[in-house]
């Protein structure tokens, strides 16, 4: 009851970047090491300058040691940005492919691995930021469809939704309610017309 | 609703018009005549827990007449409802009634009226997308505008929730 609101409605950002270190990732470890077996994920032998996949969390100790480098996301470099960006602005009804957690592991990448990206991080940035813009845009032309049952918007990642979620779930209840103070009406019509008819069969 | 709902509570003590039906023995002083009876006939605004059922109530087993009638309250006739329906973004809403949306969900459930419920269904989904825009401005309520003045209870709640929720996507963004 303590927990303050938006904890209680959403997940904050850094509870999803936090989801997002758990995934795999692929390093290029530059020493060799040894099996380590966790409760919950074991991490495989490492071999000098072999590739592997390993946590994120993982790789991102081993990078702040200077110990591995992180080969980026084959969507994370200018080139393929640029044509999600393309995508993005001809395709004005739909949303990019773009994976579900992008902006967290570009996020990650910009600030603990940028010397391992192929491209100049700045740019990268500027890009990503011109994504998630046009996509707000676009999220919000979608908002305006809303109503009580349904809204759909596909290829949105988890941060974007968790974006919006307050707003949609709050309107769409408030939309549910008002239908609901009529239609419990006409239920309960019906049930009475179902009574009446019990005691016509009688 | 929850029991502990505090707007549900709010709500719940809105005054509506009403028309009594009946001599209230005793309850003069309601209407600034204490010691006296109420005479049937009277007009007063009484609270929506108590209006509820004395509008159902039959004033005795077999008689039709309930104690009160309903009269329609000001926030839901005719002029306020047209107002909706041509602009309802500059409509002040605020000024209007402080829980406009818990009335029309008491009143609508009363006489199932489904064009009302249509008309601020539409009304609601045309001022939440002007919220959802004014909630992305991150001066957040420093803008000056009349239109945040002019949101009810429940509007102001969802303001501040959408305009938390981008503000702390931003804030990690930027790594505040």
């Amino acid at each position: 009851m303590s927990l303050p609101n938006d904890l209680k409605i959403t997940l904050s950002p850094q509870e999803v970047e936090f989801l997002t270190e758990s995934e795999m990732i692929t390093i290029l470890p530059r020493y060799s090491m040894n099996k380590l077996e966790l409760i919950t994920d074991d991490i495989p032998k490492l071999m000098a300058m072999h590739r592997i996949q390993v946590p994120l969390w993982y790789a991102l100790i081993l990078k702040q040691q200077r110990k591995c480098s992180i080969v980026p996301p084959n969507w994370l470099n200018h080139k393929s940005l640029k044509e999600f960006f393309q995508s993005e602005v001809t395709e004005l009804n739909q949303f990019s492919k773009l994976p579900h957690n992008w902006l967290e592991l570009s996020k990650i990448f910009f600030e603990n691995a940028a010397d391992d990206l192929s491209d100049e991080p700045a740019k990268l940035k500027s890009l990503i930021q011109d994504l998630k813009e046009l996509r707000l845009i676009k999220v919000k032309k979608g908002l305006s469809l809303i109503n009580e049952s349904h809204l759909q918007l596909d290829n949105l990642s988890i941060l974007e939704i968790n974006e919006i979620r307050p707003f949609v779930v709050e309107v769409m209840g408030k939309l549910t309610k008002l239908k609901q103070v009529i239609t419990n009406e006409i239920d309960e019509d019906r049930l009475e017309d179902r009574d009446n008819d019990d005691d016509l069969m009688e | 609703m929850s029991y502990y709902d505090i707007d549900d509570i709010i709500g719940d003590s809105q005054r509506l018009p009403c028309k009594f039906n009946t001599d209230a023995k005793g309850l003069g002083w309601l209407e600034g005549n204490p010691g006296k009876d109420m005479k049937s006939g009277t007009k007063l605004e009484l609270p929506f827990w108590i209006s509820e059922i004395l509008a159902i109530s039959t004033i005795s087993s077999d008689s039709d007449i309930t104690f009160i009638e309903l009269l329609q309250p000001d926030a839901l006739n005719k002029k306020v409802l047209n107002a909706i329906k041509t602009s309802s973004i500059s409509l002040d809403l605020h000024s209007i009634s402080t829980n406009y949306y818990s009335l029309v969900e008491k009143w609508a459930g009363l006489y199932n009226d489904e064009e009302l419920v249509q008309v601020i269904g539409d009304m609601l989904k045309e001022r939440s997308d002007e919220i959802n825009n004014y909630a992305q401005n991150f001066k957040g309520n420093q803008q000056e505008s009349g239109f945040l003045y002019s949101l009810d209870e429940f509007e102001k709640k969802l303001y501040k929730i959408t305009h938390e929720s981008y503000k702390n996507l931003k804030k990690w963004l930027n790594n505040q």
